[in-house]
């Protein structure tokens, strides 16, 4: 369900966009969400212009339109929510379209901002603004080995439905579980050999 | 739960950001002081394995599936301070990377899956272990508290939603709690079943809590509990006071509402309502402790079955 | 002359109380490539873990390590470790940084060199496993072989004097292979090679050490040992191929 999250990490590509310094589009990506949360429905312009900015960017980024739409899309189970809920309620504070729009753009932002910007750069902008080292290195490790153990995870969940014979929900719940357990496991020894490596290349 | 931008106003994120920085500081200090060198490449793998462990879809019913959120668990593994820090981590990777949960909102949502759910969970848990001790007992506290911060983690977002405007309060509160309350059920029985497994195969990592050996804990337990006091204080208690009317047009219109929505989503809203009981106020109250004290059946029976039943009845084959 | 290597009566137990080696005694001579054999769990890795200090967590009394004529002790761990490069089983336990260039830059940033340095040997080392270029590129997108590679550089920009590798050929396709083969015949440091691949230690080494369950059974020029067909398969191992065709006149 949720791999498709990962869809966008393999693109690599080179564009004005992607060569901007992180740290200009880290701004700038902070000054369009806030601009966006403030401003109140009657200054209609603000949001078309925002939305002309992006638009403009992504086609520079040369980031497709269909993937653009399709991650917008997935932002829908939120807004459903709130606005069913917002229906039922006699008073309702924030009308949900202006909710949709803003949040709409600003995922559109963050989708621009991530998609042009490599995590490691974002890491060195953090590593600039003085966030503790501890932070730093378990967001690197973290980065760095998201993928190896979701890989991992559906290597076992293959290889274990693979041995699964019955149907039954119980079991089927109880195999998962074990995966995961397992997959707990394997993180910790290999948290233990890369502590190691660290240490093989003088790491104090 | 994670709350996309756009949802929340400027001062809630603003102050949610507040109370979340200050936490995740003292945490990364604590981590820092105490942590053992060989442990903290774990932190950044604990995240990883996180954010893996999410990936795994368990099914429900028609269609349905849930996912771990695995706060309790990260606490109850590695103590709350570094599940602070991991929790975070996670978040912090799926807004940037992913642009799941929103950057302005990262603050709140650190908040409520980081703070109010690895602290309160890890308090719960605590608690109850030392009431019912030996592995069922373990094992019940676990599943029970992971479907207590759920269902707390819920209530900090619709108080968070609630103060921005974005919903009323009335409609957010029972909404997200009776939702939770379902999906909290979920995630006590999946992080019992994993934490079974990690039981049964390396008893030793479930020993890694920071907090069982430093003696100055319970003042900083203090701390962290303050913090997630004052935040659903400051987002819950100021709306929770005009509760009686609000929820009594709520109920009627959710009981009205229970017809026509999807089931997962009103069913639990619908149960809220006890027609036995007349004022609102007190229905939600018997609503919750009833919920409650359900909750904590299952987690025993559920911890019953998990330590009697031993040997994993998938295991896999002996070499 | 001072050995490369030497270790004198090295023990060491598993925190199970399992005895991993008992009393390991060899040196190794400057610019030497010794190969190092032994069935699965013959310990190995645990061996290489030693060289570098990463185990005992503890360092022991009496010292059973020299690198250089220097003995391993607390004191001297950092020197050791600054001059023993180890290279991992597992290249994604290596590979610990979201980028090349990161990775690669960790063993000299941690030397404590200053950036321009650090770039210089980043540079030369990417340059000596022909992976110019690669600086950005994201470690977990590399193929196995760039993977192998970009480890062999993390620990070449250190600039060790000795290279202990850990079955560094054991995923690599026959083309990988042959590279790898290639690159380290090219480096001149002291190198200890555990591996299974005993093609590649018939090619690369001039002796062997042959280990079971933590004592060392054989040592000598590669092809006599393994020649000895008994031997071999007395301790888990066997004659490769490759010296069943090799003319007699090449096998003494």
């Amino acid at each position: 369900m949720r791999f498709h999250l990962l869809e966008h990490a393999h693109v690599t590509s080179d564009s004005p966009v992607h060569r901007l310094p992180a740290e200009i589009k880290l701004a700038a990506t902070l000054a369009v969400l806030i601009v966006t949360v403030v401003m109140p429905l009657s200054r209609g312009g603000c949001f078309a212009a925002v939305a002309a900015a992006l638009v403009a960017s992504a086609a520079v980024a040369r980031i497709p339109a269909g993937f653009l739409l399709r991650r917008l899309l997935l932002l829908s189970p939120f807004v459903i929510g709130v606005a069913v809920v917002n229906s039922l309620s006699a008073v309702a504070s924030v009308p949900w379209q202006l909710v949709l729009m803003r949040s709409g753009l600003c995922l559109a932002t963050v989708l621009l901002l991530s998609n042009t910007t490599p995590f490691s750069e974002l890491l060195r902008v953090l590593r600039r603004l003085r966030v503790p080292p501890v932070m730093i290195t378990t967001l690197a490790l973290m980065y760095r080995y998201l993928f190896v153990l979701a890989e991992e995870a559906e290597r076992m969940q293959r290889a274990r439905t693979g041995r699964t014979f019955t149907r039954r929900r119980g079991i089927h719940w109880s195999v998962l579980a074990s995966v995961a357990g397992q997959l707990f496991v394997r993180a910790t020894e290999r948290s233990e050999r890369i502590y190691d490596a660290m240490c093989a290349r003088g790491w104090k | 739960m994670h709350i996309p931008d756009g949802f929340i106003d400027g001062r809630t994120a603003a102050l949610a950001a507040a109370l979340s920085a200050t936490g995740l500081g003292l945490a990364l200090r604590q981590v820092r002081r105490e942590l053992a060198p060989k442990r903290m490449p774990l932190l950044g793998l604990a995240a990883a394995f996180l954010f893996a462990a999410q990936m795994i879809n368990f099914p429900v019913a028609g269609g349905t599936s849930g996912h771990l959120t695995g706060a309790v668990l990260v606490a109850a593994l590695l103590g709350p301070a570094p599940a602070v820090v991991v929790l975070s981590t996670v978040l912090i990777v799926q807004c940037f990377l992913f642009a799941d949960g929103g950057v302005l909102a990262l603050g709140a949502n650190i908040f409520n899956m980081a703070l109010v759910a690895a602290i309160s969970g890890h308090a719960i848990y605590r608690c109850v272990w030392r009431l019912l001790p030996g592995t069922s007992g373990r094992l019940a506290a676990l599943a029970f508290a992971a479907w207590c911060s759920t269902v707390l983690a819920s209530i900090a977002c619709a108080g968070e939603l609630a103060f921005s405007g974005t919903v009323t309060w009335s409609a957010a509160f029972p909404a997200m709690a009776g939702l939770h309350m379902l999906i909290g059920l979920g995630e006590g029985c999946i992080s019992a079943l994993v934490f079974a497994t990690i039981l049964r195969t390396r008893p030793d990592l479930a020993a890694q809590d920071l907090s069982m050996r430093s003696d100055g804990n319970r003042r900083r337990r203090a701390g962290y509990g303050l913090l997630v006091a004052l935040g659903l204080a400051v987002f819950v208690t100021p709306l929770a006071s005009s509760l009686p009317d609000g929820l009594e047009t709520v109920a009627t219109r959710l009981g009205f509402e229970h017809r026509a929505a999807p089931p997962l989503v009103s069913a639990p809203a619908a149960d809220y309502r006890i027609s036995a009981v007349k004022s609102p106020a007190a229905t939600t109250a018997a609503a919750g402790v009833i919920g409650t004290l359900a909750a904590f059946g299952l987690a025993l029976l559920l911890g019953r079955t998990l330590a009697a039943r031993g040997a994993d009845p998938v295991a896999p084959p002996r070499r | 002359m001072t050995a490369a290597i030497e270790v004198k009566d090295l023990h060491y137990r598993y925190h199970d109380g399992t005895a991993a080696l008992r009393g390991i005694c060899f040196a190794a001579a400057p610019g030497e490539c010794v190969g190092l054999l032994g069935a699965n769990g013959s310990g190995k890795s645990t061996l290489l873990l030693h060289l570098n200090g990463i185990l005992p967590e503890t360092p022991g009394n009496p010292p059973a390590i020299w690198i250089d004529g220097e003995a391993l002790s607390r004191g001297s761990l950092e020197r050791i470790r600054r001059k023993v490069g180890l290279v991992f089983q597992d290249p994604d336990d290596q590979l610990f940084c979201p980028t090349v260039r990161e990775d690669v830059a960790f063993g000299p940033e941690q030397l404590g060199l200053s950036q321009n340095q650090v770039a210089l040997r980043v540079q030369r080392a990417l340059a000596m496993v022909s992976l110019d270029g690669y600086e950005q590129r994201n470690t977990h997108h590399l193929s196995r072989g760039e993977k192998r590679r970009v480890c062999i550089a993390g620990v070449l920009a250190c600039e060790p004097t000795v290279l202990a590798l850990d079955e560094p050929t054991s995923d690599l396709d026959p083309r990988g292979r042959r590279e790898f083969k290639t690159l380290l015949a090219g480096i001149p440091a002291t190198k200890l090679i555990a591996s299974q691949d005993l093609e590649m230690v018939v090619e690369m080494c001039s002796r062997v050490i042959v280990l079971d369950h933590g004592l060392i059974v054989a040592t000598g020029p590669t092809l006599q040992v393994l020649n000895d067909e008994a031997l071999m398969l007395a301790h888990g191992l066997e004659r490769p191929h490759i010296l069943r065709h090799m003319h007699p006149h090449e096998r003494s």
